[in-house]
């Protein structure tokens, strides 16, 4: 009688690990593919924004979280947790207009050419920000004491009977939240539809009086935005932000963009929450399975639907 | 597609069937292989020249080429061909490890072997995509099977497997044991002697009608359909081809380290660095990946001593690639040289040059911050 109870709050767990894991996950994929279905650039250098992102939290959250006492009562709690949205809010923000600066500089002047060029600059920007990294914050993986065990103080899964790390719940919120916002945004915004309406016809768009390099801009800097902005929460939880962080995410991406389909954001939300879970329930079963396991669901999402579960090729929807 | 045989140009040569060259062709590549002959006479007089750097860019350059055919002809983009050349290396470490085979021959053999068996299955399951959707598979799978070797016992991790058969022997080069030097050198001639022959039969694989369709697929693979070339089997014909090419170049690669890491045989920067060393060169050649490939070798070995950023110098020089010399080293080499002759005449253009780039920087920053300005405040 005592094993079942076990069993069910492990998997629990786990699930719930994975939850949190797809979410971050959905928040770099998301930018890869809607920066692919729009600009049409494989973006290599996307999990570098990503690293990008947990770096400049950890500077900017070092120094907001310096002015609000230790945590204690509810009060001080809630400003604390306040404190640390800004802080992600605004190490996001910064995001914006580095990736725009990188998007007019380098990268406009490349749609045209063969994917390979395309390839090379990002994989060279890939390389470049790596270096400005460790310029800026070092070799050594650098982490935040506090934000984690402050935010953890607030109750929720403590209600159900569950100890589960809070912020990690806030973190499958906020992804709902970016999820719930972008297909707003796409759907019923009349920017998203200018978007939209470039990704399909550029031309057309164009005649119509839209800048389409300015939409390219827009689009690369909301995938900026979202990297950054998943950099900034993986580093205000128990994870330090480290130089080779961006490479993984970066791949992973790559095999929820493939099982999601290529521009898709559903299909990138779905395919990150899968991702995540499957990887995080493989580490049960077998834990050197866990690399495997995103691999394995690709090749067999490609063998049954090769354009992904929700392939649009280019349309974002 | 320079090989002007089409019309009566310059007088060319046929030293074998199949393959014609002109007078300045031979020239380069009679000196080619006499500089590449003659590394191991100097490179104890000259600091910077180095034969292990020399060996391993070669192979690198020989992966690179294999990886060429599927760039220059199909134009499909394999983001994960470190994989084959991996699979070479660890297919002969592990015939040391677990068979104790010493012969390189048989070495090398199997090892090409298992990389030609992984590129027939990967090849299977990648050939019907374009484009993007290719590079993404090709540098997938690359991860996952650095994932597999990373994560398993029977490869050791990533502490690798070495190829020293009882901690000490080396693998016996034709049927002998020998000691270090002698080892290297033997290796190093043997190396060249593959690497040459590899390129012409590259060359008639390329010549051939095979590599014709190639280049049909490339230009347009609804037109190849159409015309009747079986695309997905050619595609695939032409990926375990250059899987092949990758995994002799790994099991010779292994032969020479005699250890073999995941990081530095199976890592996914590294199939950046082949497609780079490809560009570098110039893919529209046949030799200007093996060129790059010793070149950009160079370039690394000492952009890791001159430097603690050489990342940063590696992006640049690959920014500057993509910006300037689109078409490697080997391919503009015609226009390097007419574009110098040009500035030495004319000193003046320099400051043209100077004044050009730096109005574009200019501009290109002016405009992003007017841009990131409109995205935020909005266009009022």
């Amino acid at each position: 009688m005592i094993e079942t109870p076990l069993v069910i709050e492990s998997f629990a767990r786990h699930t719930l690990n994975g939850l949190f894991q797809g979410s971050v996950l959905f928040m770099i994929a998301t930018g890869l593919t809607i920066i692919f279905g729009v600009l049409g650039v494989l973006n290599l250098a996307h999990g570098e924004f990503y690293a990008l992102g947990a770096f400049l939290m950890f500077s900017v959250a070092g120094y907001l979280v310096g002015f609000v006492g230790e945590p204690t009562d509810p009060v001080s709690i809630a400003l604390f947790a306040i404190v640390t949205f800004v802080a992600v809010l605004v190490s996001a923000l910064i995001m914006l207009p580095v990736t725009a600066i990188i998007e007019t500089i380098f990268i406009r002047p490349i749609y045209e050419r063969d994917e390979v060029y395309q390839l090379l600059l990002t994989y060279s920007l890939l390389l470049i920000l790596v270096d400005v990294m460790k310029f800026g914050w070092g070799t050594l993986p650098q982490r935040l004491e506090r934000t984690y065990g402050g935010i953890n103080q607030i109750p929720t899964t403590e209600l159900v009977g569950l100890s589960y790390p809070s912020y990690n719940i806030m973190t499958i919120l906020i992804g709902l939240l970016v999820f719930g916002s972008l297909v707003w945004f796409f759907d019923r915004t009349k920017t998203g539809r200018i978007v939209r309406a470039t990704a399909i016809n550029r031309e057309a768009a164009t005649a119509m009086g839209v800048s389409s390099d300015r939409v390219f801009t827009l689009v690369f800097a909301l995938g900026g935005f979202f990297a950054g902005f998943a950099g900034a929460v993986h580093s205000a939880s128990a994870l330090s932000a480290q130089l080779e962080m961006g490479l993984s995410p970066l791949i992973l991406s790559f095999v929820v963009i493939v099982i999601g389909g290529l521009g898709s954001i559903k299909g990138s939300f779905v395919g990150a929450i899968l991702v995540g879970v499957i990887a995080s329930w493989a580490t049960v079963v077998y834990p050197p399975a866990e690399l495997a396991a995103p691999f394995a669901l690709m090749v067999l999402i490609l063998l049954v639907k090769p354009e992904g579960l929700f392939g649009t090729w280019g349309e974002i929807e | 597609m320079s090989e002007a045989t089409e019309d009566d140009g310059p007088r060319t040569f046929s030293p074998m069937k199949g393959v014609e060259l002109t007078i300045t062709q031979i020239v380069l590549i009679v000196a080619g292989l006499a500089v590449l002959f003659l590394i191991p006479e100097v490179h104890g007089a000259f600091d910077n020249i180095r034969l292990s750097t020399t060996h391993r860019g070669l192979l690198f350059g020989l992966a690179a080429v294999g990886l060429n055919l599927l760039l220059r002809h199909t134009g499909l983009v394999s983001f994960g061909h470190i994989a084959f050349f991996g699979g070479g290396a660890y297919g002969a470490a592990v015939l040391v490890e677990y068979g104790g085979v010493e012969s390189s021959i048989l070495l090398v053999l199997g090892g090409t072997v298992v990389a030609t068996t992984i590129a027939i299955i990967v090849g299977y399951l990648v050939a019907g995509h374009v484009d993007i959707y290719f590079a993404l598979l090709t540098l997938a799978f690359n991860q996952v099977l650095y994932a597999i070797v990373l994560g398993s016992e029977f490869f050791n991790y990533s502490d690798g497997l070495s190829l020293r058969s009882g901690g000490t022997g080396r693998p016996t080069l034709l049927g002998t044991e020998f000691g270090a030097t002698e080892y290297n050198l033997l290796l190093y001639y043997i190396t060249i002697i593959v690497v040459v022959v590899s390129l012409i039969v590259m060359y008639r694989i390329i010549s051939s009608p095979f590599g014709r369709a190639l280049d049909a697929v490339g230009q347009d693979r609804t037109r190849a359909k159409f015309i009747g070339i079986p695309v997905r089997r050619y595609v695939w014909g032409a990926f375990v081809i250059s899987g092949f090419y990758g995994g002799l170049a790994g099991s010779i690669f292994s032969l020479l380290e005699l250890r073999v890491l995941p990081d530095s045989t199976m890592y996914v920067f590294l199939s950046g660095e082949l497609l780079f060393m490809a560009i570098l060169g110039g893919f529209q050649t046949l030799v200007g990946p093996l060129v790059g490939g010793v070149v950009l070798t160079y370039f690394l070995d000492n952009a890791r001593f001159a430097t603690e950023y050489f990342n940063l110098l590696t992006g640049v020089v690959l920014l500057l690639i993509v910006f300037v010399l689109p078409n490697g080293v080997v391919g503009s080499a015609p226009d390097i040289a007419a574009g110098v002759r040009h500035r030495l005449t004319n000193p003046a253009q320099l400051g043209k040059d100077a004044s050009t780039l730096g109005s574009l920087v200019v501009n290109n920053i002016r405009d992003a911050i007017e841009t990131t300005r409109i995205l935020l405040f909005g266009v009022k």
